[in-house]
């Protein structure tokens, strides 16, 4: 971590996305656990309280899919396929064990083709509802007491209440710095490209807590010290949709065009920063609430409203509150093929952040760069349209 | 409308009367409004049955129109329909499909399109969707149409059970799930009463549960009788037979259906009757939605000598003593504890025999009860949720149990566009070389 000391956090950023799991691997060596996680329905703050290093699982866009498909069908989310193929070559050989969370059928309905392909010591299925009601609130409650058992069965440790409420302290804290990260794409020109800032969201999510928000709070010195920013005060500014993005291909691909990425409502980005844990008397009470109902993910059903103007504010409202705060000029809605639960978003998406004053230019591609040029040419077309 | 495809020809009468019943449950929709019953968008094998029975709610099936649309291989427009708006092809096509209609449907003001197949089904007062272990679409889909039924409420509730550990004793968790089930239901009813505007009539509610178990009980007795060598109805027939049980449980006249049924079936095999004569290979469709446009496949396996004397798809009900149901007063507490128990009835089994999956030991029961030879899937594109796991469960297959003869076909349930018969019957061919090979070796 010595460029982060050194106050450099974007190399340090650089090198941590371009060598995912590089902490991990020597936090490994030195005797720490390290249990992955997919999905942003991971449960950080209670591995974390577990004293083990939660690292969010990510896949290669650059690599071709070659050993998964012998265990896993091609129907399966791309995203899912890629990091299931990553594990079975052995990129993520120095995990202890991981937690699934139910986020979706591709998830769900493989979770077994993952626990005994793989074979590691830990395994842990969190069973997370699709409803956000009451009893679906004290449901979660109750499975996420049941990680808590399987995390201190395997670890031999107890977690205790104390220790959940600090690392809900420490989350809060990383989601805070890394908000005041995107405060600094405000700007006009942002004072961090959108290149950088998925590096750092990268990075982000491959660190123990701490160190996390130490790199954040770097990067941000640093970022600070280019005011005034240099570039394109017309350039366009685009806001990215979907869910688990987690390469700079297509960062780049909207970038070499001359445009700003300057927010997004990814998976890898805001939807982990935006909303905070509260600390309740029962920290596993605020933990539930948070994923459950504050985490707005399509596996989540969200529908309490009387209207279904009303229930489109409660689905989609941040995104407009981003267009406006962001100055987003058009979106680009990013949608993996086989994904269900964001596919039969689209339409409502669509319409909702159109009508919010940002044009949408809908893409549904692979997990994959093999058709960037494809979806490179996409994208300029949509920025001469909206020039 | 393209080109109608004469449907599979079945072996019982029973399973020949079962159109009459899904054009029923159709046409059921459109009297509603006439009755003074409110319809409910539904999705089968949620545990909602009884509920809608009870307060004379008139479910229109989702699934049951996109399968008579792909049966009658007029899908196509629906889905350009939907695809228009941006739902992409690679997501359920029951689903699209269906969503197409509904645009359609809202773009005449609600009047039914023309050409709707056997009349169509009713525009909705309420969508009600359900969370589970499978299949998203089940609650992504009435959210996704509601974009253009803008009025109709959705209401989703959600129905977990124990997930599959082989490390840990999902007895230890069964009430957690049967409380959270219980509790979900109870949400369901609540909203139910408020959009009916009338009260539960929790007698009749008991009733209809009590209905549904003896149903599930002769469902099981009758399709035990197939076990009959020659088999007397197999999975061609059964694709057809399983529409009382999934879109007519809690109704006098499903179990009324099974009862002639079971009769039909004990006359054939009294009459030497054979779905397949000679008889040369039993299989077990072990997995996976059919294609609905392409059922004439199961005709094909007929013709080589292949039957299919047990499935694993439609098969969503168990002998209630087997599930050893603990006594309840509340009619949702049961409902709830027959739903997790029949999922997890096949896990204390999978613990016996090391690296098996319940889903496996399921396959295996069938494939000893019913004396299999073989095991076909169906891989289905734009299905995740029966069909992603397949291969999982065909290399554990293999692998606890024995070097059986396998076939993994692939197609789709509604989108005919990726389907090649000559294709299919070129792999079923090859198939059946390896069936006779086994079963030489077998001696």
């Amino acid at each position: 971590m010595t460029d982060i000391q050194t106050g450099n956090g974007l190399a340090a950023a650089e090198k941590l996305y371009t060598q995912y799991g590089s902490r991990a691997r020597e936090l490994k060596a030195s005797g720490k656990k390290v249990i992955g996680y997919l999905s942003a329905l991971g449960p950080v703050e209670i591995m974390t309280a577990a004293g083990v290093l939660p690292i969010r699982l990510k896949g290669n866009v650059s690599e071709a899919i070659s050993k998964g498909d012998a265990y896993m069908e091609t129907i399966v989310c791309p995203f899912v396929r890629n990091v299931f193929d990553a594990a079975v070559k052995g990129k993520y050989d120095f995990l202890d064990g991981i937690v699934m969370p139910h986020q979706c059928d591709s998830i769900d309905r493989t979770n077994e083709t993952w626990s005994y392909t793989l074979n590691l010591p830990f395994w842990h299925f969190l069973n997370m509802p699709h409803a956000a009601d009451d009893p679906s609130i004290a449901f979660t409650k109750e499975i996420l007491r049941l990680l808590v058992k399987s995390l201190e069965k395997y670890t031999g440790n107890k977690i205790t209440d104390e220790a959940i409420a600090k690392a809900v302290a420490a989350h809060n804290q990383n989601r805070k710095v890394m908000r005041d990260l995107y405060d600094l794409r405000k700007s006009n020109p942002p004072l961090i490209s959108g290149v950088e800032m998925m590096k750092v969201c990268v990075a982000a999510m491959s660190l123990p807590v701490e160190e996390s928000s130490a790199l954040i709070e770097s990067v941000i010195k640093e970022v600070k010290g280019r005011t005034p920013a240099a570039g394109d005060a017309k350039a366009k500014r685009i806001m990215i949709i979907g869910d688990q993005i987690d390469d700079v291909a297509v960062i780049e691909a909207i970038e070499s065009t001359g445009a700003y990425l300057v927010m997004d409502d990814l998976s890898t980005g805001s939807k982990m920063y935006w909303q905070d844990v509260d600390a309740t008397p029962d920290p596993l009470q605020g933990i539930a609430e948070r994923y459950l109902r504050k985490l707005k993910i399509p596996t989540t059903f969200i529908g309490s409203a009387p209207t279904y103007e009303g229930i489109l504010e409660e689905r989609y409202g941040h995104m407009k509150n981003y267009v406006k705060d962001f100055k987003v000029d058009g979106a680009i809605l990013f949608i993996y093929k086989y994904c269900d639960p964001y596919g039969f978003e689209v339409p409502a998406i669509k319409s909702y952040v159109e009508a919010a004053g940002a044009p949408v230019l809908y893409l549904e591609d692979e997990y994959s760069t093999s058709s960037l040029a494809r979806v490179k040419t996409r994208i300029e077309a949509f920025l001469e349209m909206i020039a | 409308m393209a080109e109608e495809k004469k449907g599979r020809a079945v072996a019982t009468s029973a399973a020949a009367s079962v159109p009459k019943f899904v054009r029923g449950n159709m046409q059921a929709t459109l009297r509603a409004k006439e009755e003074g019953k409110k319809v409910a968008a539904a999705y089968i094998a949620d545990g909602q049955d009884e509920i809608f029975r009870a307060m004379d709610i008139v479910p229109a099936w989702g699934e049951s129109f996109s399968g008579v649309c792909a049966a009658k291989r007029d899908a196509e427009k629906y889905l350009q329909k939907a695809e228009s708006d941006n739902f992409s092809r690679s997501l359920c096509t029951y689903a699209t499909c269906e969503i197409g209609f509904d645009m359609m449907r809202e773009e005449l003001g609600g009047a039914m399109p023309e050409g709707a197949p056997w009349g169509g089904i009713a525009r909705p007062d309420m969508m009600i969707g359900n969370g589970q272990l499978l299949c998203d679409p089940r609650f992504k889909w009435p959210q996704a149409t509601q974009h253009y039924q803008r009025d109709v409420p959705v209401f989703v509730n959600n129905m977990y059970y124990p997930p599959w550990d082989p490390n840990g004793d999902h007895h230890e968790v069964e009430a957690l799930y049967v409380k959270y089930c219980t509790e979900e239901l109870r949400e369901l009813v609540k909203f139910c009463e408020k959009i009916c505007g009338k009260k539960m009539d929790w007698d009749r509610l008991a009733a209809t549960v009590e209905l549904s178990d003896k149903t599930w009980d002769l469902f099981i007795d009758t399709y035990a009788l197939r076990k009959h060598i020659p088999t007397p109805m197999d999975t061609g027939d059964a694709m057809n037979t399983m529409v009382p049980l999934t879109f007519n449980l809690a109704t006098q006249e499903a179990y009324d259906f099974y009862v002639a049924l079971k009769a039909e079936i004990e006359q054939k095999i009294a009459d030497g009757f054979a779905v397949a004569n000679p008889e040369k290979y039993r299989v077990i469709w072990a997995a996976g939605l059919p294609s609905w446009f392409a059922l004439g496949d199961f005709q094909y396996f007929n013709s080589k000598g292949v039957v299919f004397p047990v499935e694993v798809t439609y098969r969503g009900c168990e002998k209630i003593e087997l599930l050893d149901l603990p006594k309840t007063n509340d009619p949702l507490e049961h409902i709830a504890w027959r739903w997790v128990r029949y999922w997890t009835h096949w896990y204390d089994a999978a613990k016996k025999r090391p690296g098996s999956t319940p889903k496996v030991e399921r396959i295996i029961e069938y494939i000893e009860d019913y004396k299999c030879d073989g095991v076909v899937f169906h891989s289905a594109f734009s299905c995740r949720s029966w069909h992603a796991g397949i291969m999982q469960q065909a290399a554990t297959l293999k692998k606890v149990y024995k070097d059986i003869p396998i076939l993994i076909m692939e197609g789709d349930i509604v989108d005919i566009s990726s389907y090649n018969e000559a294709d299919t019957h070129n792999r079923i061919d090859a198939f059946i070389e390896t069936l006779a090979a086994y079963k030489t070796r077998q001696g």
